[in-house]
Parts: C-alpha cells; sequence; structure tokens
C-alpha cells in the first residue's frame, strides 16, 4: 500500500514537472490576457503604471465600452470585412484549393508535385512582402496601369496617324483639328481654354518635315492616362484584398484536400469505374462524402484566419482609405495604438473577439459530434 | 452493331477525356502563372534602377545592377534583422518541440484526472487566435517591464505554439504501445528516464513535424512582434521589411530588392523541404 502510494506520488511529480514549464507560459500569454482584457475594458485604465507607487488612477467603471463598440459604425464595418474574408475563403478558396486537389488526386495532369509545390509557394512566404508587392502591383504607376496605357498608346497613336495621314502638312482645318481632339475625348479639350485655335498654334511651332515627332507629342499630350486607385476607391477596396488573399491562401486548402484525397482507398474507385460510374458520379457519391469533415474543418479554419489575420491588410492598405477596409483586429490596434491610446476600447473589441473564437470552438464541438468522430 | 456502339461509347470516352485533360491544363496552367509571375516579375524588377523601372515595368532588366540590393540591405539593416529572426526561430521551435513532447508524454501516458482538463485548455487554444489578444499581451508585457526585450518575444512566441504542438504530440505519443512504458516502469524506470530513453526517440516524426511548421510561423510572424518590440536591434526580418512600405513607397528599386531579400530565405527552405512542409502543414491543419 506504501508501496504503490510512493510510486503514485513519484508519478504525480513527474506529471507535473513536465506539463508546468508548459502550462505556466500557456496561462501566461494565454489565459491571462483574456482575463486581462476583460478587466481592463470594464475600466478606465489607459496607460501608465497599474499597481504600486506613483501607480495612475484607475476604477472599475462597467460595460459601457462595449454599448461603444456596438454603436460604433466602424466595428460593423470591420466585421463585414471580416466576413468578407471568410466569404472568399469559404466560396473562393475552398471550391478552388478542391477543384485543384481533384485534378492532381484523379491524375488529370502530369507531374502531380509539380503544381502542387508550386501552387503552394505563396503560403510560405511573409506576409508583409506579398502585402508590399501587391501594393505595388496595384499601384496607380504600376504594372497594371501601364499595360492599359500602353494599349491605350496604341491605339491612339494608330487612330491619329489614320486621321493626319493624307494631308501630308500640319495645317489642318477646324474639322480635323476637332476630330483630333475628340480622340482624347473631354479630358483634352479640358486642357485648353479655346481648343481648335490653341491646338493649331501648337502644331505651327513644329517644322513640317517633323511629322513623326508632332504624332509623338499629340499623342502624349492628348491621350487619357489611367491612374487606376484600386485601393484607394471607398466602394471597392475590399476587392483587390479580397483576391490577394485568394491568391495566397488557396494552396493551403489544396493540400489539405489533396492529402484526405489521398486516405480514399483507391480500390472503391477503380471498382466504381468498372461499374459505369463517370467522373461526375465519383466526385458525388465517393470523393465529396468522403471529405465532409475536411471541409467543414477547413470552413473553420477559414473563419478562424479572418479573426487572426492582420499583416496582409496592415501592409496592403493599413486599413484605408480612411478606415474603410479595417477588420476587427486592426479597429482594435489603431484604438490602442494610434493617437488616443484608447485601452478600455481596444480590451473590449479582444474580448469581443475571443467571445466569437470560444463560439467557434462551441460549434465545432457540436458539428463533430453530429458527424461523429474526428477527422482531419 | 454491338461492337459498333462500344467503339462510339468509347471514342466519346476518349474524346471526354482528352478534353477534361485540356481543361484540367488550362486551369492549372492559368492559376501557376498567376501564382508564379508575380514573384517572377518583383525579382526581375529588384535588378533594375528605379529609373528603368518606370519607363520599363515588365521587360527584363536592361542593364541588371545589384546596387539596389547594396542599399536595401543597408538601409534596412538586414545585418541585424538576419540574426534576430534566426534566434527567434531557432528558439521558438526549440522550446516549443522541447516543452510540447515533455508535457505531451505525461498527458498520454500518465494517468491524471486533471489531464482531461489541462490538456482540454490547450486544445482549446488552437482555435483562440493569439492576434486577437495582441493588446492585452502589450499591456501586459508593459507591465512587467520586458517590453523590448527577446524574452517577450519568445516567451510570446512559445505559448502561441503550445497549443499545436502539445495537441499533435499527445495524440502522437498516444499511438505508442503503453505496454513499452509499462514494462519499464515495471523493470523500475522512473518518468523521465522513460521519456529519455523510449519516448523522445520515437518522437522524431512528431518533431520534424512541429518543427517545420514553427519555423514556417515564426520566421514570418508579423503582427505579434509588431507590438513587442520597437527598437531595430531587436526587430525580425518582417518587421524590418514593413519599413519599406511607407517611407521608400517611390524608391521601387529598393523596395523590391529588400522584399526579394525578405522571401529568399523562406523559399530556399521550402525548395530544400517540400515534402517534410507539405505534409507538416496537411497534419497541423486541425481544429482541435
Amino acid at each position: 500500500m506504501t508501496h504503490a502510494k510512493r510510486i503514485d506520488r513519484e508519478a504525480g511529480r513527474a506529471y507535473w514537472m513536465m506539463i508546468l514549464p508548459a502550462f505556466l507560459i500557456y496561462l501566461a500569454v494565454m489565459a491571462f490576457p483574456i482575463v486581462l482584457s476583460f478587466i481592463l475594458s470594464v475600466s478606465n485604465y489607459s496607460g501608465g503604471k497599474m499597481f504600486g507607487e506613483n501607480a495612475e488612477k484607475w476604477s472599475l467603471v462597467g460595460f459601457a465600452q462595449y454599448l461603444r463598440v456596438v454603436k460604433d459604425p466602424w466595428f460593423w464595418n470591420a466585421l463585414k470585412n471580416n466576413l468578407y474574408i471568410v466569404g472568399i475563403s469559404v466560396f473562393g478558396q475552398l471550391p478552388l484549393g478542391f477543384v485543384f486537389a481533384y485534378i492532381i488526386y484523379r491524375r488529370l495532369v502530369k507531374a502531380p508535385g509539380f503544381w502542387q509545390g508550386v501552387l503552394y509557394v505563396p503560403n510560405i512566404i511573409s506576409i508583409i512582402v506579398v502585402g508590399l508587392l501587391w501594393q505595388s502591383i496595384f499601384s496607380p504607376n504600376g504594372p497594371i496601369a501601364q499595360v492599359v496605357n500602353d494599349l491605350a498608346r496604341g491605339e491612339f497613336q494608330g487612330k491619329l496617324s489614320g486621321l493626319m495621314d493624307g494631308v501630308g502638312h500640319l495645317d489642318l482645318s477646324d474639322g480635323a483639328l476637332s476630330r483630333i481632339l475628340d480622340l482624347g475625348g473631354q479630358a483634352a479639350r479640358d486642357m485648353f481654354t479655346d481648343p481648335v485655335p490653341e491646338l493649331r498654334d501648337l502644331l505651327s511651332s513644329y517644322g513640317a518635315e517633323e511629322g513623326a515627332m508632332v504624332a509623338n507629342d499629340l499623342t502624349n499630350l492628348l491621350v487619357n492616362r489611367w491612374t487606376p486607385e484600386f485601393l484607394n476607391v471607398k466602394e471597392v477596396a475590399m476587392l483587390p484584398i479580397l483576391f490577394v488573399i485568394l491568391w495566397m491562401y488557396t494552396g493551403m486548402y489544396l493540400i489539405l484536400f489533396l492529402a484526405n484525397m489521398q486516405k480514399i482507398d483507391a480500390q472503391i474507385i477503380e471498382s466504381a469505374r468498372i461499374d459505369g460510374a463517370n467522373e461526375m458520379q465519383v466526385m458525388r457519391h465517393i470523393i465529396i462524402p468522403a471529405l465532409t469533415g475536411t471541409i467543414v474543418n477547413s470552413a473553420i479554419l477559414a473563419i478562424s484566419g479572418s479573426l487572426s489575420s492582420f499583416a496582409l491588410i496592415f501592409a496592403l492598405t493599413g486599413g484605408g482609405p480612411g478606415r474603410i477596409t479595417e477588420i476587427l483586429s486592426i479597429y482594435m490596434y489603431r484604438s490602442a495604438m494610434s493617437g488616443s491610446r484608447d485601452y478600455p476600447l481596444a480590451n473590449a473589441i479582444a474580448l469581443i473577439m475571443v467571445v466569437i473564437s470560444i463560439l467557434l470552438i462551441v460549434l465545432t464541438k457540436a458539428i463533430e459530434k453530429r458527424w461523429g468522430g474526428k477527422e482531419e | 452493331m454491338r461492337t459498333e456502339a462500344n467503339a462510339r461509347v468509347r471514342a466519346r470516352g476518349l474524346l471526354g477525356s482528352a478534353l477534361a485533360k485540356a481543361a484540367a491544363y488550362l486551369v492549372m496552367g492559368t492559376f501557376t502563372l498567376m501564382t508564379v509571375y508575380p514573384l517572377f516579375w518583383l525579382t526581375m524588377n529588384s535588378f533594375k534602377t528605379t529609373r528603368e523601372f518606370q519607363v520599363n515595368m515588365l521587360g527584363l532588366p536592361m542593364d541588371p545592377t545589384l546596387e539596389n540590393f547594396r542599399m536595401a540591405w543597408e538601409f534596412g539593416e538586414f545585418g541585424k534583422l538576419f540574426p534576430n529572426s534566426f534566434i527567434y526561430t531557432i528558439g521558438t521551435t526549440a522550446l516549443v518541440i522541447a516543452l510540447s513532447v515533455l508535457a505531451g508524454f505525461a498527458f498520454a501516458k500518465i494517468p491524471r484526472r486533471v489531464t482531461k482538463w489541462i490538456y482540454g485548455s490547450f486544445v482549446v487554444g488552437i482555435l483562440l487566435t493569439i492576434n486577437t489578444l495582441m493588446i492585452p499581451l502589450f499591456i501586459e508585457v508593459t507591465m512587467l517591464g520586458i517590453y523590448n526585450t527577446r524574452l517577450a518575444v519568445l516567451l510570446v512566441y512559445v505559448g502561441a505554439g503550445l497549443p499545436i504542438g502539445i495537441y499533435l504530440s499527445t495524440e502522437y505519443i498516444r499511438g505508442i504501445p503503453t505496454a513499452l512504458v509499462e514494462s519499464a516502469r515495471i523493470d523500475g524506470a522512473g518518468y523521465f528516464t522513460i521519456f529519455r530513453r523510449i519516448i523522445l526517440p520515437m518522437a522524431a516524426p512528431v518533431a520534424t513535424t512541429l518543427a517545420i511548421l514553427q519555423i514556417c510561423s515564426t520566421w514570418n510572424e508579423f503582427a505579434l512582434i509588431n507590438i513587442l518590440v520597437s527598437r531595430t536591434e531587436l526587430k525580425s526580418l518582417p518587421l524590418g521589411i514593413f519599413k519599406f512600405s511607407s517611407s521608400l513607397s517611390t524608391d521601387y528599386g529598393k523596395q523590391f530588392a529588400a522584399l526579394v531579400i525578405g522571401m529568399a530565405p523562406m523559399l530556399l527552405f521550402y525548395v530544400a523541404f517540400r515534402k517534410q512542409i507539405t505534409r507538416g502543414v496537411a497534419a497541423g491543419a486541425v481544429k482541435g
């Protein structure tokens, strides 16, 4: 009896020595901040020393912050953006990832490793690099703008030489000048106070043999330059962000789906094919049912991924223009870190996000019960 | 008659599968190009001067230069960022593996009633994304007087990595036959001896998975270190690269060089360990 007790005590000591280092760090880094954020969210503490000598005066003031959050339209804007991110994951990345995985799994393309390997690459790169890369691609003077402007320029020059051909000299009629101005549209006319005579004056400064140069200069002057503000138009600023998210993370879902497809017994599919099932039937009746758990799991990952995302939008737009592309984490960061140091509000937001996560966990458990057992 | 019908069906099948294959190549090709081209474009442009970039955004560099890299390296103080990134990544990875496998063994093989609760709290942490706690963490770290220290970064990173680490190692060690542990117990071995002699050598696969997951996430982490550290001496690579966004948004050459420097290490790592990374990601994407 005493022997058994001693052994049990030894086991207990070993147990605690093994788990305590991890558990204490975990408590300090995960549990304590949750408690702290709750306390701060119902207080009026806004920086400075909390305890001890020379501590700032602060006290508990109740749930006013939560009311402030709920009444703040920017909170709902941020929440909406989080939901957009969930949406692009569930309705964009998941189906795309599934299709890619299916194509690779069914060997519709050769070299499966190559496609899988390449499509996963954006996941491996730092989000900050991805954010800044796409920021310059979407910039008003970036490559997209340049391609479009080069095309427009070529077209303009073609039309212009069509108009100037056959005239042979630069002393054009009012009608011809007007048609040249028409090529540039209203924007071209707006450059002059009295377009047609001024354009004639301009052309008269060139020598007769400088036709090519005139065409070139006129194009530069009159062609409409497109300076796209992809990231600066309030109505659509989320779209490029969602595109980049799609670009970055689809490969992860591809890997998840492919890994789980490879667990399906290949013989089941083979015998279904022999029995005359076509590709669509195989997909509907064998592959999709086998992947239900993975699909649900991926959707949950998408929601928790949306809650934890921060760096991409921070690098791409910083939440701008204005505050239109803020997500909850950036809304929280901005409340605490810029200007007013509104710690109570920021902590209320943190706690709201924690509560959403907990609801998600409860939902996961419910789903797990519904589908029975664990699936990866 | 029948053979003719069969042949027709087979022909249609062949045609269908040829079409399906063409479509498959089209889909995969398009998306692969969309994935690779921006990265290729970035790399190519990092060898152009800003002036050349402004007139020649799409072509190959006419006069390739390494000047951007030299200036970016200097301005970004990469000489400080790289050692920091290595310290954080290696430190976090080693600690997460050690603590996870140790605790995982206790959870899996030392029967205690409290396991259900403590282990359960770690599993819950998998979905409780730590980024939502960045502000309370910032306040906590300031309170403790460890703002702007490597200790704070390591502590937070390890805490963030433990839930998935402990989940994966506990599940893995549960798969090791308990009889091995029990017979060693009967022979009088203590749990730490059993851990060292039996469990540790067998835990290599799960340790590899954890290492892969942890290296990828720590090396690229931004949101947390952003609120833990403000001195350049302590900054990691992503934090340092962020400096190139606002102050240099028009000096494209230098910015692109910085981004290439920033992505190169992980790309090399990926090329070297692609299979392990892919397996690790598939194993690590659990909902808990």
